[in-house]
């Protein structure tokens, strides 16, 4: 009797509790292409993004925007918009983790950033400096959001470019979908730390590999 | 009398039971959400995951992406709003299976009260059209009247988060301070021997005297009567509602039963009801507000407005089947409670008085940070 009535109160606790366990759905989603900037001497000194806004979110930032041209949203009308964006990105460390094995690469602050206003939507630009350029045989790169709060998608063709980059360097690129894994998770395999960064198999990997 | 005593020990722990669950259920909450600025790798790992959560989180993505489009279609074809509104029905359906909307508040706050399905029901309602209002005024106004910016809205719907929050949290405490003292009160009866007496609690408010007098009425059925009478003295306000108690009785003989409906929509009672509303809904949905503003920005704002409320119906009725769980959860612990002795009274003021801390816990929570509802986009 009792232990059904405790059953009870969990249940109900259960219910109660149950909707702040589930997430928000994302309410803005980026398209993301990016660059990976190559020094002469072959290490990465940054990443470049360009990331395009969805239009429901593009049209809500840029209502009530003061414009030369009505209608009309150049760099200069974006530019206090822009600098809203990189300096509340900084809080989230810009969505981006570059990771040189188990190192992972500090970034300064963005710079050469700007908005466009393109068919609809916005596209932010800016470049991330890592605070020490990195020399790395394979340099991971992660762009996404684990709150889930922005959907980062990467863009469907060239998501990656690398500028400058050595001969020997390759580049693969695993978007969620594709990197789903089949396997089931049990609690074994979770706890032994095999699947400890189960999260991070659902990031838009880019990995640049060089022999 | 060892039987008394032991009937006595077994509630306490029943009620512990039920306070470590309640609490359990809101620590997990806690931190299963993390502030914007603590990346947790797990949390990616829960929406993208299958199972119900990550199915509903996938319709609503869904069917938020397809909005915009529905809305560019409008425009060159009236057709299109059809889909449109299709679309935003379901988006609200789905969409308020996620947080917020005040779901988790409204079940609570019925558990806490001896709230009925037909006011579940309409307070799920009523705050679901108050969001929807809210978030079509604050485009409205913001929007369409001054022109104002994103950053100024989105600043305006911070301020409403905080005082939503804010009222939330001091809803809570005054469920908290009423409950609290229903709970202690039904403690005091059971450790003196389980005899009802107004004397007993005299700073006990006249709904929960009365409340807490049938149920013992009931648990001893023989004595149902003479407590009844015995309380009709302390509840001279009430003298109206007097002729329902009695038919009730006859009805639900041997029943368990709180006040009557009638006897909460009475003094304090729809108002109570109202403050949830407005708690509740103030606060406005910002897939509401995007959507609006893309409409306004198409040239279409009646359809944002339309679909807006259309929304807002699709969450009630999620609300609502939520809400009615959370009543009929209740009503099944107090069927089981009922069959014990004192009627499981202080069961079940325990676990209202849970409840209420619940409110209290979330306001708290969401007010401070540590909860996270839907994030207001500012950036």
């Amino acid at each position: 009797m009792m232990r059904l009535f405790s059953f009870a109160i969990v249940l109900l606790a259960g219910f109660v509790a149950q909707p702040n366990d589930a997430q928000a759905h994302p309410h803005v989603s980026v398209t993301s292409t990016s660059e990976l900037i190559y020094a002469t001497d072959g290490s990465v000194t940054g990443i470049r993004h360009a990331w395009t806004f969805d239009d429901l979110f593009s049209a809500y930032a840029i209502q009530g925007l003061d414009t030369k041209t009505k209608g009309v949203y150049t760099r200069e009308d974006l530019a206090p918009l822009a600098q809203v964006n990189v300096d509340s990105l900084k809080e989230f460390a810009y969505f981006t983790t570059a990771r040189s094995g188990a190192r992972k690469e500090k970034f300064g602050d963005p710079v050469d950033y700007f908005l466009e206003y393109k068919d609809s939507k916005l596209v932010l630009t800016f470049t991330l400096p890592l605070k020490v350029p990195a020399k790395t045989q394979e340099l991971v790169l992660e762009v996404y959001d684990p709150t889930y709060f922005v959907a980062f998608a990467l863009a469907d063709k060239e998501p990656l470019k690398l500028v400058g980059a050595p001969a020997n360097c390759k580049l693969a690129i695993q978007k969620p979908a594709e990197s789903k894994p089949q396997q089931t998770l049990s609690e074994q395999n979770f706890l032994n730390g095999e699947n400890a960064n189960y999260g991070a198999n659902f990031a838009n990997r880019m990995t640049v590999a060089c022999q | 009398m060892t039987l008394r005593w032991i009937s006595c020990r077994v509630s306490i722990v029943v009620a512990a039971i039920a306070a470590i669950a309640l609490s359990d259920a809101l620590v997990h909450a806690v931190v299963a959400q993390t502030p914007f600025g603590a990346p947790r790798p797990a949390a990616s790992a829960v929406q993208q995951t299958g199972g119900i959560i990550g199915w509903l989180l996938a319709k609503q993505s869904e069917f938020y992406r397809e909005m915009s489009g529905a809305i560019r279609a409008a425009k060159n074809d009236g057709s299109a709003v059809t889909t449109l509104l299709g679309i935003s029905f379901l988006y609200g359906v789905f969409h308020a299976a996620g947080p917020g909307h005040g779901k988790a508040v409204i079940s609570s706050y019925l558990v806490a009260n001896e709230e009925t399905a037909r006011r579940g029901i309409v307070l799920s309602f009523a705050s679901a059209f108050l969001q929807a209002l809210v978030a079509v005024l604050i485009v409205g106004v913001g929007a369409v009247l001054l022109n104002v910016t994103a950053k100024t809205m989105c600043s305006t719907e911070r301020v409403i988060e905080i005082v939503s929050y804010a009222l939330i949290a001091a809803f809570g405490a005054r469920l908290v301070w009423t409950k609290g003292r229903g709970f202690i009160g039904a403690l005091q009866r059971e450790r003196s021997g389980g005899v009802a007496g107004p004397g007993l609690v005299p700073a006990m408010s006249h709904a929960h005297r009365s409340a807490v007098a049938h149920g013992h009425s009931h648990a001893h059925h023989d004595h149902g009567h003479a407590a009844h009478d015995h309380h009709s003295h302390a509840s001279h306000a009430h003298e109206h509602h007097h002729h329902d108690h009695a038919h009730v009785h006859d009805e639900h003989c041997g029943h368990n039963h709180g006040p009557t409906p009638d006897q909460l929509a009475g003094p304090g009672g729809w108002s109570r009801g109202l403050g949830a509303i407005v708690a509740v809904g103030l606060r406005p949905c910002s897939g509401a507000i995007l959507v609006l503003v893309f409409a306004l920005a198409q040239g279409l704002f009646w359809a944002g407005v339309a679909a807006t409320f259309v929304m807002g119906l699709g969450t009630a009725i999620t609300v609502t089947a939520i809400a009615l769980i959370a009543v009929s959860g209740k009503g099944l612990a107090r069927r089981l409670a009922a069959g014990r002795e004192g009627g499981g009274v202080l069961v079940m003021r325990g676990l209202e008085f849970g409840a209420a801390g619940l409110v209290l816990l979330l306001g708290g929570g969401l007010l401070l940070g540590y909860l996270s509802a839907e994030r207001v986009t500012c950036f």
